[in-house]
This record gives structure tokens, sequence and C-alpha cells, in this order.
């Protein structure tokens, strides 16, 4: 490639390669010669002025690298990578809807995040984007409605799923052509409840976004707060306390216990085992007091600020958390016997939904989906944040694929989440727990990833210099999860899909954002 | 499974009786504001760092003070951490539904700023 590319180490990641916009392709292609096991993390538009910048977030061996490229914002047209990497495929569609790139040779460049009534050449995160004025029209404008309802062609039936339907909980849709109880094709779609969260963080200062990222997704909030906050520590150059790291970790601990016995308790429910819901979610109540007891809401936290936690660990609370994570602890003895001799348990989820670990890899798939297929994946381990690197914890891995191993990955997870938070509890440092930090962050840029309950979490934040960030890409877990269950579904019983799809842990207010 | 249905047999349900047993909520936790007008010193940084845009600056005896929309509030409590001189608390606070969306504008100086809870 020789003069075209210019590679900086230690910047966005391990390192950020810059090439003219042609060798983007060539370079990627070279990404995977040196590594099978790379995939994408993200694709992140840039608004700038005349041009606009793509930048591929490759990962390979747990680290992050960057590819930058520019292409004019009157032309913008850049060759596809998803015929590389399948797992690019939602990454190019979401950046074609809000940037307007075309990436030429996409299989399937159809709109992925904005409504299907959302105006032609109407591009949101571009800066010049008169979004009050197209707001004033569509009041007169014809709606759009999806014509595309049940239908059949020859023995092919095509079932819509959602947007609004019994089975999900959250609003999504799924065309699903089964032939008898087969199913033969999946087709998603997401976006119905895209919030237009990345560009409201430019509208916010720093210290507002804490709290507007938080509300991305209700479940893992505190790890988006704290992905957020560690990718403007890294652009300020902010050392954050010990004590403060610690702490940290303890809510996160807190935030992936709440999360995983949600979905497993949820998971009971979609495969008709009702009791296993009542217990897992009873059993769950204690998590959810902890943490209004550590941070004041049992469920929004708020406890992360820029340079530290915003409320310090009181010496009276620490025996509180322990005997209840304690109980907590004996409680699972009650699910492993349960997950691994109940048959009606076993029977809706063993050998269903299997993904292999060929697929896992090129669909780029993360956290617990990605672990259940024996890819040892795992921020905390590849690159420790906060107190993970001073923690001793198992990387939970199951070789099986199926929808069982994904479950089963998080109820071990609960238990090492269980001992992480004791151990930052008994190794607990004194000192500061916050820092004071400017509120206007000098011009840099930065990413940050950490793992959330469903995976991998993805920050990149770029400052000019102000108060307000110039702009906030977040790439959540299930974003890059979603194509897998393409993968799952297809070639099941369709009466195995909502079961499967549980076990991927799915969060559209996450994804849609 | 089987021993764990029967042992609940005699167990009490784990749901409690709310609303006829009150909910207890521990310290800290961030319910309705109190604030006191004796402290404020009108300097509005309150309402510059409300992320939900949930505090105007109005006048009141010719003293500008903070005025909460509770219907926009999102209890982050960031204007408690804002505030130069702690004139923002928090209260255990946390019945606010109403039908009535008038009542959760708290006026300075008005009854509910003095700390007890006033449902219309
Ligand atoms: S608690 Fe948060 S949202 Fe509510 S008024 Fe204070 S700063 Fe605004
Ligand atoms: S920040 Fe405190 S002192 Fe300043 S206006 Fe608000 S309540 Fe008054």
């Amino acid at each position: 490639m020789g003069s075209r590319v210019k590679i900086q180490s230690g910047y966005l990641g391990k390192a950020a390669i810059e090439v003219k916009a042609g060798a983007n392709r060539d370079t990627v292609k070279s990404l995977l010669e040196a590594n099978k096991e790379a995939g994408i993390v993200a694709l992140t538009g840039l608004d700038m002025a005349k041009k606009i910048g793509l930048m591929y977030h490759m990962c390979t061996n747990g680290v992050i690298v960057t590819i930058k490229t520019e292409i004019p914002k009157k032309n913008p047209k850049i060759a596809t990578i998803s015929d590389l990497i399948p797992g690019a495929q939602f990454h190019e569609r979401e950046a074609a809807d809000l940037f307007g790139v075309i990436f030429e040779g996409h299989p399937n460049p159809a709109r992925l995040v904005l409504p299907d009534d959302w105006p032609e050449n109407l591009y949101p995160l571009r800066k010049d984007a008169k979004i009050d004025e197209a707001l004033a029209n569509a009041e007169t404008a014809p709606r759009q409605t999806e014509a595309v309802q049940a239908e059949s062609e020859g023995d092919i039936v095509n079932i819509i799923i959602g947007p609004q339907h019994p089975a999900l909980l959250e609003p999504e849709k799924f065309s699903v052509k089964v032939e008898g109880e087969t199913v033969k094709q999946v087709e998603p779609r997401i976006g119905y409840v895209h919030r237009g969260i990345e560009k409201a963080a430019e509208q916010r200062t720093y210290l507002q976004d804490v709290y507007l990222v938080e509300r991305i997704c209700g479940i893992c909030n505190s790890c988006h707060a704290a992905c957020f906050v560690e990718t403007v520590e890294k652009i300020l150059g902010t050392e954050v306390p010990l004590r403060a790291q610690y702490l940290r970790t303890i809510i996160l601990e807190l935030n992936r216990l709440h999360s995983h016995m949600l979905l497993l308790g949820h998971a009971g429910l979609e495969i008709g085992y009702e009791t296993l819901f009542q217990y897992m979610w009873r059993d769950r109540e204690p998590v959810m007091d902890l943490t209004e007891q550590l941070t004041g809401n049992r469920v929004i936290s708020s406890a992360m600020t820029v340079g530290g936690i915003r409320r310090d660990l009181q010496e009276t609370d620490i025996p509180k958390v322990k005997t209840q994570i304690t109980t907590l602890k004996k409680k699972m003895d009650f699910y492993y016997k349960l997950f691994e001799n109940e048959p009606s348990f076993k029977i809706r989820t063993q050998n269903v939904g299997v993904l292999s670990k060929e697929d896992a890899l090129k669909l780029s798939v993360v956290g617990p989906v990605a672990r259940a297929s024996g890819i040892a994946i795992d921020v905390r381990k590849d690159e420790p944040y906060e107190a993970y690197g001073e923690i001793p914890f198992n990387l939970i891995t199951r070789d099986e694929g199926d929808s069982w191993a994904r479950l089963m990955v998080r109820l071990d997870e609960v238990v090492e989440s269980i001992n992480i938070i004791d151990y930052a509890l008994d190794h607990m440092p004194s000192g500061p727990f916050r820092v004071k930090v400017p509120r206007v962050v000098v011009a840099g840029e930065a990413i940050n990833h950490v793992e959330a309950p469903r995976g991998e979490l993805f920050y990149y934040v770029k400052s000019q210099g102000t108060a307000y960030p110039e702009r906030v890409k977040v790439r959540t877990p299930t974003f890059a999860n979603i194509p897998a269950f393409i993968n799952i579904a297809e070639g099941g019983n369709i009466a195995d899909v909502p079961p499967s799809f549980v076990s991927l842990d799915p969060c559209f207010s996450c994804t849609d954002r | 499974m089987v021993k764990e249905l029967l042992a609940h047999l005699f167990k009490k349900p784990a749901t409690s009786k709310y609303p006829f047993v009150k909910a207890e909520v521990p310290e800290g936790f961030r319910g309705k504001q109190v604030y006191d007008p004796d402290l404020c010193i009108s300097c509005g940084l309150c309402s510059r760092d409300c992320p939900a845009k949930a505090i105007e600056m109005v006048e009141v005896d010719g003293k500008r003070s903070p005025l909460f929309h509770l219907d926009l509030c999102i209890f982050c409590y960031q204007c408690a951490e804002s505030c130069p001189r702690k004139a923002i608390k928090s209260t255990a606070f946390f019945e606010l539904a109403t039908t009535n969306k008038d009542s959760l504008v708290l006026k300075p100086g008005g009854p509910s700023q003095k700390g007890e809870c006033v449902q219309q």
C-alpha cells in the first residue's frame, strides 16, 4: 500500500491507520489475512464540513484498530466491506441512513434505523441537516404505510412478527418466511424506538450527556454512563482515583447481576416455564435494593461522573451488601440444578438455535453470545478497565453454541459477578472518590469499550475544545448480535423463534438509540 | 423443584402489601426535591446544568429563584451537586403520580417547598 497509508500507533485504540477512500477494502483484507478472527466493532461517520469521515473500528485479538478514511460529501461513495465481513452489513446500512454514505456493492442497502417515511436526502447526523424544517413539513407530507403483511408464495408463508407482538417486549419487526414449521428466511427491521440520542448528545454539555447516555438503555444504564465518562476522561487525560475505580466496578457488576437475572427469568417466560421467571425475579429483587442503597435509585443509578463516582460507599453499607450477595450465591445452586436437570427446560433450549464458532466469528458477535459459541472474548480481560485488572475472575466460555449454553454462560457469570463484588469490597482502597475536572474538554477524540451485560459496548467521542461534544457514537452490543439471530433462526422451527431470540438477550432501545 | 414448591406453601408471599404498607426507601434516595430560598444566591447554576431542562429561573419578590418542573425532572440530582450553597436537597418522597400536572410544578416559596408533601 506504500505511501497511501499513515499509521499512528496508540491512537483510537491500538493504532489508527489513515488510508485513501479506495484503499479501505485492501486494508480490511490485509487485516483479515493477518488474523482470520478479526471482526468489525463499529463504523463511525463524522461530518467534516466538505467531507465525510468514516472510521472502521476493527477488532483483532481483543484490541481495536481504527481504519480512517474520508470521502467527499458531494459524492459520498465508497466500496462496501460487507462481503469481506458479513457483520459489517448493519453498520454500513446505519451509516447510509444517518450520513447518506453510499456503499457500492452492498447486498441490501435498505433503510435500517430511520422510518420509511423519513424524507429522502435528509441525513440527520450531518451538521447541516435541516431537521426542524422537515419535521414541520412532516405533518402535511403523505404518509407511507407499510404494505407488506402476511402473504404466501406457494408453500412459503411470510409471517410478520412485530413491531407489536406478544412474544416481543420491544418494538422490532421480523419478516419470517416459513415452509410448514421450518423457518426459511428472516428479515429484521429495527429503528422503531430510534430517539436520535447521538444527535441529542451533540446539543448538551458533557456533564448533561452522562445522564442522557445513561438513558439509552434502562437495564445496562451504568455501563453506558461508565463507557462515556471513560472516553471523556481519555480525552482529558484524567487519572481516576483508585477508590472510584473499585466503586465503579461494584456498580457495574450489580448492573450485570440484575441484567443477567432479568434475562434468565425472561427466558423462563418465553419457553413457557413461568415458575422459573417468578423465582428468578424474586431473587433479583435484593440486587435492585442494593443498587438503590448504594446509588439512590433502583434502576437508573446516575452514579458515574467524569472524574470519578458521585457517591462514596458508606462503611455501614458493606455488611448489608455482603449478606445479600452471599444469600444470592447460595440460591444459585438451586438454579444450577434446575438448568441442568429440568427436562422441560432442556428440551426447549438444548440443541436449539445453534450458532457455530465459525459463524459467530464471521458475524462479529459479542458478549455471552460469542462466549457460548466458544469464543473467549471479554473486554474485562482483553483490555481491563476500572479495577478489573486487579480482581481475579474467570472468563466463562462454553462450546455448545445453543440457547442452553447462552443461558448457562450467564448463570456462571452471575456467580463470577458476585465474587467480583465480594473481592472489591474486601480490597477497597481508601482515598478520594472523585477528582475535579474542567467543564470544557480539550480538543481531541477517543474510543473506549466496556463489557456490558450483553457484550462489548463501544463509544467514540470527539471534542472540538468546547463544553459540547462534536460527535458521540454509540455501538451497542445488541446491534452486533442481531445478524446472529438470522443465522440462528433460519432452518429452525418457528416455535423456537421466541426462545432462541431471547437467549441472545436483545435490547432494542439500546440498538436503536 | 418439588422441594422448593412445597417449601413455598408455608412461606409468606415475596411481594409486599404496598400501598397498604408503606414502602421504605434507603437513606440518600433521590426523591422529590426541597429547596431552601434562604440559602439560594440566585446563581442559576442548577438551571444551567439540569440535563432535562426542568429548572426555570423566575423572579419571586425581586429575587431570581429556581422553579422545578417535576414532570420533566429525571431525578439525577445534578442540580443539588452543582448548587454552590447546598440549597437543594432530596427527600424520600417518591409518590409523585398525579392527575393534575400543575401539582408537579414546585414554585419557589410555595407550600410544597417547605419539605412536607402536598398532594392536590
Ligand atoms: S434532579 Fe436532575 S433533572 Fe431534576 S431538576 Fe435536578 S438536575 Fe434537573
Ligand atoms: S444553584 Fe443553588 S444557589 Fe444557585 S440558583 Fe440554584 S438553588 Fe440557588
